[in-house]
């Protein structure tokens, strides 16, 4: 525990623990988002969260999006939260999932009242939520309570051979002082997906992701489409990734040598530690919102070619290996080390270098994406509204 | 670590069929060597492969394994010499068997 750099945080009413102190105001459907983002304009320190859908949606569909709007709502990175919906019917929904973790969560639906009135009352509330929040102290906390999360984007071959061998050797130590680290990206275990079965803790959990695995995969083959240049995508194909084998085998490199504790769905939380997947779309906007979702407070983002995604709720910590892309994209990258790729350093001393990098980041120190004002946040959808 | 000449390329496991340029290479001989195993591997380079790209280790004949990480990645879709340039226009996936260049 030697090791352990003073990590500091946010407890939470529900015992979980943020890096970050975001007061939201959620909007639940693409029609509440003028009024939202009318919050926020009167009241600058608040976060708005506007997204694109929230009607008419039905079945697992529906249930993703009350899932993933819950799921960031109770995200321990947020405070408090103003919910604005179109009707109070599933705007309460909301407000009462949120409720569950004991934070505090005011809703407003505007039928009835229209924008004006819904932005003034949203942003008296909102108002006080903030001055509230400004006053919580960060407070010490260990490894075993920060949820990591981790995804890759515009991969490359010095992803496997680098940055991925880096974040593993975080992966292991978190692991071992008793954390819990997210991975998703479904179809980019293709290839390697009996290798993450085999390492399941026992069969209900391997029996679970098989079965997400194999549903995914259903899905892709079942449109009978041509895959090259978007799974891999044409960044990674210009970045030397040759097939779907080789990228999802880089990306298996970040797990480390970690078995697997759990199987959860798109935006669940863990109720364990140790390593989980989480079925997920490999689209990078997508996926980080479902680990948000899922209770993630800082996400490591491996990346080849440079793919510039943040989250508006998980600090994005951008790595690579590709020197190339260290310089080009030097604006967006936090963790450089190329330098294992030229063999000038090894992955333990890399892998030091970017424990204290996320560990800062915890502290609070922000990410390029943040300071950059890249706050994707982007929902799943499994099919078409009614 | 000691000080030590910066490889061509890198290859995973011992055994694999193809490893990655971790610099631009032009033709002709280039070194490298493994994340485990062996020191060093010379190979005459037939192609310019930039970084971050593949190159043979091995023949591999049409239709056989490419492999990478000790496991398979894919199939050569016509034969490939030890040293060519190796990507979509010489390998597709063994897995979807739609995804073709």
């Amino acid at each position: 525990m030697a090791e352990q750099r003073g990590l500091t945080g946010y407890r939470r009413e529900d015992g979980r623990v943020g890096t970050r102190n975001h007061t939201v105001v959620l909007p639940v459907d693409d029609l509440s988002n003028a009024a939202a983002e009318g919050v926020a304009h009167l009241v600058p320190g608040i976060l708005p969260l506007p997204h694109a859908f929230g009607r008419l949606q039905f079945g697992p569909d529906l249930d993703l999006t009350f899932r993933t709007l819950i799921g960031v709502g109770s995200n321990p990175n947020v405070s408090s939260v103003v919910v604005i919906g179109i009707e109070p019917n599933w705007t309460n929904r909301v407000v009462d999932g949120i409720a569950k973790t004991g934070k505090r969560v005011h809703g407003l639906s505007i039928e009835g009242r229209g924008d004006l009135k819904v932005i003034e009352e949203g942003a008296r509330v909102a108002k006080s939520f903030l001055q509230d929040a400004s006053e919580l102290k960060r407070q010490p906390v260990e490894r075993s309570e920060v949820l990591i999360t981790m995804k890759d984007g515009e991969s490359d071959t010095t992803t496997g051979l680098g940055s991925n061998r880096v974040t593993a050797y975080l992966v292991e130590r978190w692991v071992s002082d008793g954390g819990t680290v997210i991975f998703g990206e479904t179809s980019e275990l293709t290839g390697g997906e009996h290798l993450l079965a085999e390492r399941c803790v026992d069969a209900e959990v391997r029996d679970k992701f098989q079965r997400l695995y194999d549903d995914y995969i259903a899905m892709i083959d079942g449109t009978g489409a041509n895959l090259l240049g978007s799974q891999p995508t044409q960044g990674n194909i210009a970045g030397g990734l040759s097939t779907i084998e080789e990228k999802a085998l880089g990306n298996i490199v970040k797990m480390g040598q970690v078995p697997v504790t759990g199987a959860l769905e798109a935006g669940e939380a863990p109720v364990r530690s140790g390593l989980h997947f989480m079925d997920t779309s490999s689209a990078a906007a997508e996926c980080v919102t479902l680990m948000s979702a899922g209770g993630g407070v800082v996400n490591l983002f491996p990346t080849g070619q440079g793919n510039v995604i943040g989250n508006p709720v998980q600090p994005v910590v951008k790595i690579t290996a590709n020197p190339k892309t260290a310089t080009s994209m030097a604006d967006h990258i936090d963790v450089d080390c190329s330098d294992v790729l030229s063999q000038a350093a090894t992955v333990e001393e890399a892998g030091e270098r970017l424990i204290a990098l996320v560990e800062r980041t915890i502290n609070g120190r922000l990410t390029c994406a943040e300071l950059l004002g890249h706050r994707e946040f982007t929902f799943t959808k499994l099919y078409r509204s009614a | 670590m000691g000080v030590k000449e910066p490889p061509d390329f890198l290859a995973h496991k011992d055994g694999d069929s193809v490893a990655v340029a971790v610099r631009d290479l032009d033709p002709g001989t280039v070194k490298g060597g493994y994340l485990e195993g062996p020191a060093s591997v010379t190979v005459e380079l037939r192609h310019a492969v930039p970084l971050g790209h593949k190159l043979a280790l091995t023949d591999i004949s049409s239709g056989a394994d490419v492999i990478e990480y000790g496991i398979r990645i894919g199939t050569a879709s016509r034969d490939i010499k030890r040293g060519e340039y190796v990507h979509v226009h010489n390998i597709r996936s063994a897995r979807w068997q739609n995804s073709v260049a």
